[in-house]
């Protein structure tokens, strides 16, 4: 008779999303989530402290039973090829405003931009690291675009308040700003004090980011 | 509002060598201002300007729609500009602009801190992606599939793109060839006899035409079969692969005639069951 924990092990190892807390709580027949994450924290450290080379990360919402970045040079060498094909500085970008205005219309993410994400979207819809949220109630009804749960796996985030806290307008909606434990890259304060209070307005649109006539 | 110091000397050194490309005329101008070290809030309109035209001749633009983007940029910096020499006091210091023109430097200047916050979480995002694409986990389960299937993730906009992708897929297909009505071994053998009505003699290959397509030869050589059967033609090949010559039949004397009724009605099936009589 496997142990829970080696039950747990093997739910890791055998899923291809992030198995939540409450999934595992579920499958083992446990009395709360609570429980389910002690044994998946008592897996980790024992993952870890015999040096293994998988190791236990916590994305989406979930876990991954994922290997550790070191043995990553052998796995390329097994797939004879090279590394993942990554997103583009333009997808990048654009995600970056999907994931802190979402949900938001391409208008909305083009007036940021200064160009247009048509084709950036679409690429990034078909890689499903966003998706369609609805319609907006203005002009043209466009689409509103958010993040999935495969963004933050891609990304290795656990939710979207891993993402670091910024100043002015792109705060995360409905989050409480002390939920952030990253901090803001350097680069993103150099230029933009914090003392501009015009500049807190959360809106998803808001009207000095109307596209230019 | 006076522009900040942004000494002469720097604004003649002129060429900024850059090998990276600008994603959008916010990039560009983002960079510019990075490389004068310039106060986003006291955007020097006159400087700016000319280095980003400057610029403007060595961007490579990935289309028509991004151009443009740059051009609208352009064109809204050199009106700036334009405002800037005309001052409308004459005794207003430099780079001092009229309401209007303030405003639109207030929004530039919004739209370029906004831009460098998303290029700095572009970065960030980058970074992210780098790291965690060292992480190999499953991807595809082994598992045998749920008995429901969860749509968390799909949405409307996925089939409607899987429509699109199909129609465009149909639109790329050649266009359909359009068969001719098959050839009619009854109005071959009328053909023949036609022609032998004014000539005594004929060679096949005329009959079915010299480009041999296939369906020509069989129905000619079916029509010719049927003829001889008939007794309204008679047919000799000197050689093997020899072309055949065609005469008139033992029948040429009576008035030749088109088949008679029962063949008609087996005729009209095109070639399929026609060898049966031959």
């Amino acid at each position: 008779m496997p142990e829970p924990i080696d039950v747990v092990e093997a739910l890791l190892f055998a899923s291809e999303t992030p198995v939540e807390a409450d999934r595992i709580q579920e499958v083992l027949d446990l009395g709360s989530a609570g429980e389910a994450r002690e044994l998946v924290r008592v897996l980790s450290g024992r993952l870890d402290g015999q040096g293994r080379a998988l190791q236990i990360i916590e994305v989406g919402g979930g876990y991954r039973l994922v290997t550790r970045p070191e043995v990553a040079p052998w796995l390329v060498k097994l797939a004879r090829s090279r590394t993942r094909s990554r997103l583009s500085r333009s997808s990048l970008e654009t995600l970056a405003i999907v994931a802190y205005r979402q949900p938001v219309s391409r208008p909305d993410i083009d007036a940021v931009r200064g160009v247009n994400s048509e084709a950036v979207l679409d690429n990034l819809l078909d890689r499903r690291m966003i998706r369609i949220a609805g319609r907006k109630d203005s002009p043209g009804r466009p689409f509103l675009y958010e993040t999935t749960r495969d963004f933050l796996v891609a990304f290795g985030l656990r939710d979207l308040t891993d993402l670091p806290k910024v100043e002015g307008e792109l705060v995360i909606p409905e989050t409480p700003a002390d939920a952030t434990s990253s901090d803001a890259p350097a680069d993103t304060t150099e230029s933009t004090p914090a003392t501009d209070p015009h500049q807190q307005d959360p809106g998803a649109g808001g009207p000095e980011l109307a596209p230019r006539g | 509002m006076t522009g900040p110091a942004l000494s002469p000397e720097t604004e003649s050194q002129g060429i900024t060598v850059h090998v990276e490309s600008f994603v959008g005329p916010l990039d560009l101008l983002l960079h510019l201002c990075r490389t004068n070290e310039v106060d986003l809030a006291n955007l020097p309109i006159r400087t700016i300007t000319e280095q980003y035209l400057a610029h403007l001749e060595s961007v490579q633009f990935q289309d028509l729609e991004s151009a443009g983007a740059f051009m609208v940029m352009a064109a809204t910096l050199i009106y700036l500009k334009s405002k800037l020499l005309l001052p409308v006091d004459p005794d207003a210091p430099p780079e001092v602009l009229d309401e209007e023109g303030e405003l639109l430097r207030q929004e530039l200047a919004d739209r370029l801190r906004e831009y460098a916050r998303i290029k700095a979480l572009g970065t960030w995002l980058g970074e992210r992606e780098a790291e965690q694409a060292l992480l190999y986990g499953r991807t595809v389960a082994e598992l045998p599939l749920p008995e429901d299937v969860p749509l968390e993730d799909l949405s409307v906009h996925l089939l409607q793109r899987a429509m699109l992708r199909l129609i465009e897929e149909q639109k790329r297909q050649a266009p359909r060839q359009v068969e001719p009505n098959p050839l009619s071994v009854l109005e071959r053998m009328g053909e023949i006899i036609e022609l032998l009505r004014h000539t005594w003699s004929l060679l096949f290959s005329s009959v079915a035409g010299a480009e041999r397509v296939r369906t020509e030869w069989v129905v000619t050589l079916l029509a010719l079969l049927e003829l001889v059967r008939l007794g309204q033609a008679r047919v000799h090949q000197a050689e093997l692969f020899g072309d055949i010559v065609i005469e008139s039949g033992p029948t040429t004397d009576t008035a030749p005639s088109l088949p008679s009724e029962d063949i008609v009605a087996q005729e009209n099936e095109p070639t399929s069951g026609d060898s049966a009589h031959a």
